[in-house]
């Protein structure tokens, strides 16, 4: 009896301690394990490598990390992704990655992990995550198909994501005494002001080049002017008044623009901006470091930051990057694992302060970060604005905005009439969208 | 009985292993183009997956505005950079075709251009035709000219300008090895007969060469209806669509538009009109030869 006694004492205790061991390190299970990650060749992810050492550290599991130009990422992971078992664990993707995955059922649904009380940290504070981005890049099925919503579900987070914020050169804003402008109106006005009073220098430089480039500068103005590609029914509705007036802001400051603007990729402007051949810069955040990197800027220190100018609303872009587990991954609880890590709060501060691009509101007002890097509080501003639907992320999207792209360069290189331009581009997308089944139920 | 028999069938054995190999590496990659052509097929589905759709892709391009375009492009590029780099390349052969001091490091930096990865041409090109630090608009601005908008403006021909940098040389060495194999003899005796220098190009060079500028020209006609990287690293297609070639437009339809079976037709369709130039082509040719055959088999008769 006493024997029984001792050795049920025994077991449970050990038990006690075993359980004791799990609650202390959640992790254990897993140690030894390496996943295979895939992320692109990007500002954030340089940033995400300096901190994955630390992540090995603390929970044993081990990261080894396929790193790709975007480009020939997203083609791998298409190749890699339809395959029964894949070679990848945790995948980084872009927004319009979202809808093809989803789509064809590639990427976990995160719900059952978030339910496992063995993987979920309790502490994780998902409501601090910035809404525009969780709804932008990581959920699908709810509202229109693409975004958050009643019927819903979430198949990434973001991670590496971006919105658009106004660079503009504080020396320059001075010496003339002009003001950070704050609507549409007074952006466009000081823009083409600018190579009036600095000649020589562009007004704004923004992304023109035909294909993506010209439609993403496109989207940028006409979102904040309120327009829209489709209407609610999915009717093209890009050729109305406010699509016709973005095309006028595009095409105004790419005219008033630095010279070449025309054919300007993303690069190129944020090349002339480096150089100093710009007054204003109106794109994404993740440009910020190297705005401040004097090996890459001739503009360290003279440039300010603002919030994407107001046309109808405010509203700034969504984009970049979130990571998703595929559904054909090997380790999917440990990718969980280190999915959960990086974006949880102590992950996002410690990309964030390697040069990353945080996810979290609270990162955003952290006292060290923006010691580190003022312009966080502002971008945290911008944040709050984030639209997660200023662009379709349907998946005939690519096509509809290659044609955007195309056709807006005319419009910039060729004269082509902008209202005839967009009822073409209307025209088009209709006819892409029946193609693909939207109008069915009408 | 059977030893016939194995007789009969021995050089069919011989040739099965190639036929195997050909039936494999290049019959079926082309069969599974085909295939994938009649079909509803995105990157993310397996071909088999895919829905079959019959001419649809095929219906759908040929009256698609934007295809026509870029066919337009790439009949307009291949034309003018073909015809340039011909005149080029076999005129500076002809040039070259001689002893002078150096001749070897000279030919030998002639064909650098076509060493280089096309890549780094076409970045190489970018910067050069850059509107304010480029090479082209500073020597411009620097002798008092009014710059060029080289990549804006003037894009296609921008791009064919350095495709003809870059594919001359090919030309040029194809046809000075064509020239050092002429029969000496006819020459010669040309030069008896008192014939000046442009006449024994005219009526004897040109000539000769011709079998060899036929297939050195279907050649660059081939490439340059395939050229890709270093008109995507110059102008990605762009302004609108004026640089936007075949093969450029295959690729985005196959990456950005997700839409590998319409890719596949229009590669199908690149393939057609190539075939179509191929035989036309040889055609000319045997034709040709038939009619320099028919002219001796007359000067024979008259002798």
């Amino acid at each position: 009896m006493i024997k029984g006694l001792k050795s049920t004492a025994v077991g449970l205790t050990t038990m006690a301690f075993m359980t004791g061991a799990a609650f202390a390190n959640p992790y254990a299970e897993y140690e030894g394990t390496t996943l295979i990650v895939n992320f692109p060749a990007h500002p954030h992810y340089n940033a995400v490598m300096q901190i994955l050492p630390e992540f090995t550290k603390q929970t044993g599991i081990e990261v080894e990390v396929d790193q790709l130009p975007y480009l020939k990422m997203r083609e791998r992971q298409t190749l890699e992704l339809a395959q029964d078992e894949g070679e990848y664990d945790l995948i980084a993707y872009v927004v319009f990655s979202k809808a093809d995955y989803v789509y064809a059922d590639q990427l976990e649904n995160l719900a059952k992990y978030f339910m496992n009380p063995k993987l979920s940290n309790p502490a994780y504070d998902a409501g601090d995550l910035i809404d525009g981005y969780v709804y932008n890049i990581g959920f699908a099925g709810g509202d229109k198909g693409y975004l958050q919503g009643s019927t819903g579900s979430l198949f990434g987070i973001p991670y590496g994501s971006e919105t658009s914020v106004l660079g503009y050169r504080k020396d320059i804003f001075e010496k003339h005494g002009l003001e950070v402008p704050e609507t549409y109106d007074e952006m466009l006005e000081i823009a083409c002001q600018i190579p009036e009073l600095e000649p020589g220098m562009g007004g704004l430089s923004s992304r023109a080049a035909s294909g993506h480039h010209a439609a993403h500068a496109f989207l940028l103005h006409l979102n904040t002017l309120g327009g829209a590609i489709f209407d609610d029914e999915w009717n093209p509705v890009v050729n109305n008044a406010a699509g016709v007036q973005a095309a006028e802001a595009l095409k105004s400051i790419v005219d008033c623009g630095p010279e070449g603007a025309t054919n300007f990729g993303f690069g190129e402007a944020l090349g002339s901006f480096l150089n100093g051949d710009t007054a204003m810069f109106l794109d994404t955040t993740v440009v910020a470091g190297q705005i401040d990197d004097p090996s890459k800027s001739q503009v360290v220190g003279k440039v300010g930051w603002a919030m994407h100018p107001m046309g109808v609303k405010r509203a700034s872009q969504t984009g970049g990057f979130g990571i998703g587990i595929p559904a054909n991954a090997e380790n999917k609880e440990a990718a969980f694992l280190l999915m959960q890590w990086l974006t949880s709060k102590e992950g996002d501060k410690l990309v964030a302060m390697a040069g990353g691009n945080p996810s979290r509101f609270s990162t955003h007002a952290d006292a060290d970060v923006n010691a580190k890097f003022p312009h966080m509080a502002t971008f945290g501003e911008a944040l709050q604005y984030a639209d997660p639907d200023w662009r379709p992320i349907i998946p005939v999207w690519g096509k509809i905005n290659a044609d955007l792209g195309t056709t807006l360069s005319k419009v910039l290189t060729e004269d082509l009439d902008i209202q005839e331009a967009l009822d073409g581009v209307a025209e088009r997308t209709k006819a892409v969208m029946e193609d693909a089944g939207y109008y069915t139920w009408n | 009985m059977r030893t016939a028999m194995a007789n009969r069938l021995t050089p069919y054995m011989f040739m099965a292993p190639a036929i195997v190999i050909m039936a494999l590496a290049l019959m079926y990659p082309l069969g599974y183009m085909i295939w994938g052509s009649f079909r509803d097929w995105n990157p993310s589905q397996t071909i088999g997956e895919a829905e079959f759709v019959g001419l649809k892709n095929y219906i759908t391009l040929w009256g698609d505005p934007n295809f026509h375009e870029s066919l337009g492009v790439t009949l307009r590029f291949a034309f003018f950079v073909v015809s340039i780099e011909m005149v080029l390349g076999v005129g500076l052969a002809l040039l070259l075709d001689r002893d002078i001091r150096g001749i070897s490091v000279l030919r030998t930096m002639f064909i650098l251009p076509m060493m280089i990865a096309p890549v780094v041409v076409g970045l190489m090109w970018r910067y050069m035709y850059h509107p304010t630090v480029g090479t082209f608009n500073r020597f411009l601005d620097g002798i008092g000219l009014p710059t060029v908008d080289w990549l804006g403006q003037h894009a296609l021909m921008s791009i064919i300008i350095a495709d003809i940098w870059q594919w001359t040389p090919f030309i040029f060495i194809l046809s000075l090895a064509a020239l050092q194999s002429l029969p000496r003899s006819a020459l010669e005796a040309a030069r008896i007969d008192g014939a000046t220098a442009w006449q024994q190009v005219i009526h004897i060079k040109l000539p000769l060469m011709m079998p060899v500028l036929i297939v050195t020209g279907l050649l660059r006609l081939i490439d340059a209806f395939k050229v890709l990287e270093v008109i995507l690293v110059m102008t990605e297609g762009g302004p609108g669509l004026s640089t936007e070639i075949l093969a450029l437009r295959i690729s985005r339809t196959a990456t950005e538009f997700r839409e590998l079976g319409v890719a596949a037709a229009m590669s199908n369709y690149l393939l057609i009109l190539l075939l179509l130039l191929t035989v036309a082509m040889f055609a000319f040719n045997r034709w040709q030869e038939t009619r320099a055959a028919r002219v001796q088999a007359l000067v024979e008769e008259d002798d």
